[in-house]
């Protein structure tokens, strides 16, 4: 049976007058075991390999061996299915034109499925909606299926009218949860990024075929540890009061604030999808009317909620006070996670003003990035920054635009721009 | 079984000796004497005529609340954490919040007060069912530099409830013989109160808890009240002149006394400097004992400095009284504390009433004694 806990790290304390408060609540689970074996409903995984004619023959030989080895990670007992995907999707397995779509994985749904991904030949075009429509249709015809999940490898652009995918990922939205990855460099990191984001999945670049196994293996393996179904982040927040934005901010940064579904009248629920082992952070900012001196109330209970039980419960407070040394402290986890979420931000402004042409911009933002990045200790940023601008000063974020630079790292960079480091706990009492 | 002391052969199940009068039977089923340290016991071994009074005059406690308060700021309802659910105002603990209504004419509120971090005032009432028949307000106000005073004087005002439980004695019939035997009764409360204030104390603390002590009792018509330090008692008639029954221990009094006026005394800067307390570090815990006779209907009050911080004079508190507009002591009270918060809440508040309705009392429960004065001496 899965544990959640939940610690709530802030500055309680307002100044006269004050109405912000600012938190981070981390929740971690624990004892999350396997997917589909809570007995609370089965699981389903799809895996969506792009199978159309700009997959090369280095890229798709890595392919296939990269879903036979996630497919080698799928627990027997859970359904899944295999699509190709081009200009329309195919069901590659099971092998059925009716009826349920999914099978329950063993030994020879193994072997047949493997044998199907074998077969895979690369021709056509790239229509990523049709691919996410048939996983819908998929699980939605095995109902003993609750807890839903697709692994996406695309080579390329998507290749439809504008907003098809738009509609596809809406469809999707909160029915499935998808991890995506982009084989190579001719692939749109915001237009993949858009699918993951709604479908509370991870986004990457996977630059060389070799790599592809270990990634497929490790996107399943993931997978199956998530054993609690579906979670929300359940916020009230008190009369009067105004949620500014609930965002996870990692292990990366998503904003969920446009994400609310509302509870009751205070209270809101937010999707975090299936939970393994982890632990995640969440900065949740409230606006309340201010009080009088010395008084204290409650900003926010933060919660985790599955269906309707609230499983943990962490509470956000606010404390009118005189005493500037109290008020004007910033809490360093909000403070470092300010930091990360302007990091992203400022790292995908700054590479669309230099995709578009614009280097002043690019350089000014890429600039901030470099000096975020070393403030908040975050080195993997760090370090593919530098491979994007050379670094003249990191203290003041100076920079210059690299003139030659590798598609793959400036992708890589992107992909990687909504990561974010932690930093040691204490927690506010 | 033969008489212990006289031998002599006694009747079955006689439970004394016909020949000798001694008791008779196992010396174990006999009660045994409540043990008493001499001189160390508040009650010390006065002669006082406790064991006279009847057992069933004894006043019962008040009732605890059951469940939770609904929210002081929005009446709605309070999680299981403590904060409401509407609005998410922080719920007092009992200790910083907490109402007492032993009958349907007595009650009080004992509050933190807005701008204070804990409430060191406490509180504790008693009352017959009967409007009009016996109450007993204790206040008392821990001594805000003190370690832990907000323990100390809960356990004070328990202690002395105790020892006012049972109505003042009426001594030998003589006025000075009653107003002895209560004055004895009375110091006993204080010395009482003052035992649990030292039981409490960390015996090593640099900075030891202490608190004062303002006792008021309605017995009938008559009120009786003892002070130490500057919680007050006060009588507010609906019709008559109100007045303030006890005299502070304050350094703002004395200047009073020398002929300060009071407004300049009590917001002067000593205006808060007690000269009398109670606790370890205590000099004298001799109270200032009184008494009056009322004849009209009005509201006993008992309170801390919370309170008359904001309304010190006796015909401004009965203003706030008669603003209220309610016979109901429960709601009286928290219209005091809600008086005394909306003018700043710098103080812990206590507001503990009785009302006195002279239509409804009988001739018998007329006290048989006259005199109005005070007879502190």
């Amino acid at each position: 049976m899965a544990e959640f806990n939940a610690a709530v790290y802030q500055n309680e304390f307002l100044p006269d007058g004050g109405t912000d408060v600012n938190a981070i609540v981390t929740i971690t689970c624990q004892g999350a075991g396997t997917a589909g074996q809570s007995g609370a409903g089965s699981a389903g995984e799809i895996i969506i390999v792009d199978t159309s004619g700009s997959m090369g023959p280095a890229t798709m030989a890595a392919a296939k061996e990269g879903a036979q080895a996630a497919l080698a990670e799928i627990v027997d007992g859970t359904y899944f299915a295999v699509i190709a995907g081009a200009d329309r999707a195919m069901l590659a397995y099971p092998p059925v034109s009716k009826g349920p779509g999914m099978v329950q994985m063993d030994a020879r749904a193994r072997h047949e499925a493997s044998s199907a991904i074998d077969r895979f030949v690369g021709s056509g075009g790239t229509a990523i909606s049709t691919w996410l429509d048939l996983a819908g249709q998929l699980f939605a015809s095995v109902s003993a299926v609750t807890q839903r999940h697709v692994l996406l490898l695309t080579d390329g652009e998507n290749r439809e009218r504008p907003g098809r995918l738009d509609e596809a990922i809406n469809r999707a939205t909160g029915y499935f949860q998808a991890d995506c990855r982009g084989a190579g460099t001719d692939w749109q990191v915001a237009e993949i990024r858009r699918i993951a984001q709604a479908l509370l999945g991870t986004v990457d670049i996977i630059p060389s075929p070799a790599e592809m196994k270990a990634q497929f293996q490790e996107i399943m393996r993931n997978a199956m540890a998530r054993g609690v179904a579906d979670a929300s982040l359940r916020v009230w927040t008190p009369q009067g009061a105004e949620v500014l934005f609930v965002r996870q901010v990692s292990p990366t940064v998503e904003d969920l604030t446009n994400r609310r579904t509302p509870v009751n009248p205070l209270t809101g629920d937010y999707p975090t999808g299936a939970w393994s082992d982890e632990s995640r952070d969440y900065h949740v900012a409230v606006r309340v009317p201010a009080k009088a001196i010395g008084q204290e109330q409650l900003a926010a209970r933060v919660q985790l909620a599955l269906g309707a039980d609230v499983v943990t419960q962490g509470l956000v407070k606010a404390t009118w006070s005189n005493n500037s040394e109290l008020t004007t402290r910033i809490d360093q986890q909000v403070a470092h996670y300010t930091g990360q979420a302007e990091l992203a931000q400022v790292i995908q402004e700054g590479l669309a003003a230099k995709a578009a042409g614009d280097e002043a911009t690019a350089t000014t933002k890429l600039g901030r990035a470099v000096q975020l990045a070393a403030e908040t200790g975050n080195d993997e940023a760090t370090s593919k920054l530098r491979k994007v601008v050379d670094v003249d000063n990191e203290e003041t974020g100076t920079v210059r635009l690299k003139r030659a630079v590798e598609k793959a790292d400036e992708m890589a960079l992107d992909t990687a721009s909504t990561k974010t480091t932690r930093i040691r706990k204490e927690p506010t009492t | 079984m033969n008489c212990p002391s006289c031998n002599a052969m006694p009747a079955p199940g006689a439970r004394f000796c016909e020949n000798c009068g001694a008791q008779l039977g196992d010396p174990a089923a006999v009660p045994a004497p409540v043990a008493t340290v001499p001189g160390d016991h508040p009650l010390g071994d006065a002669p006082i005529s406790a064991p006279t009074r009847k057992p069933a005059a004894a006043l019962p406690d008040p009732p605890t609340p059951a469940g939770r308060r609904p929210c002081a700021e929005c009446g709605g309802e309070v999680g299981p954490d403590l904060y409401c659910l509407e609005c998410g105002t922080k719920a007092p603990s009992e200790r910083d919040h907490f109402q007492e209504q032993p009958a349907s004419w007595v009650a009080g509120v004992c509050d933190k007060a807005i701008r204070k971090n804990r409430n060191e005032d406490a509180m504790a009432l008693l009352a017959g069912a009967e409007p009009g028949s016996r109450a007993v307000l204790i206040v008392m106000d821990g001594v805000s530099n003190s370690i832990d005073s907000d323990v100390a004087s809960l356990a004070g005002a328990r202690a002395a409830r105790e020892v006012l439980r049972m109505p003042l004695p009426a001594g030998m019939g003589t006025p000075q013989s009653r107003d002895a035997a209560v004055r004895k009764v009375l110091t006993d409360a204080v010395a009482a109160a003052n035992t649990a204030i030292v039981a409490v104390t960390d015996p090593d603390s640099p900075n030891p808890a202490s608190a004062t002590f303002t006792a008021a009792v309605l017995e009938g018509r008559r009120i009786t009240w003892a002070n130490i330090g500057d919680s007050r008692s006060y009588w507010l008639p609906d019709a008559g002149t109100p007045v303030q029954l006890t005299v502070d221990d304050s350094v703002a009094q004395a200047q009073i006394a020398a002929g300060v006026a009071r407004e300049v005394a009590e917001t002067g800067p000593q205006a808060h400097a007690i000269t009398k307390w109670l606790g370890r570090d205590s000099e004298d815990q001799k109270p200032t004992v009184g008494s009056l006779e009322v004849a009209e209907s009005g509201w006993l009050l008992a309170c801390s400095d919370g309170l008359w911080n904001y309304a010190s004079e006796p015909d401004a508190l009965a203003a706030q009284v008669r603003a209220a507009d309610t016979l109901d002591p429960a709601a009286l009270a928290v219209a005091l504390v809600a008086f005394a918060n909306g003018a700043g809440g710098h103080d812990n508040i206590t507001a503990a009433l009785a009302r006195v309705d002279v239509t409804g009392l009988g001739q018998n429960d007329q006290t048989p004694t006259p005199g109005g004065e005070p007879s502190d001496g």
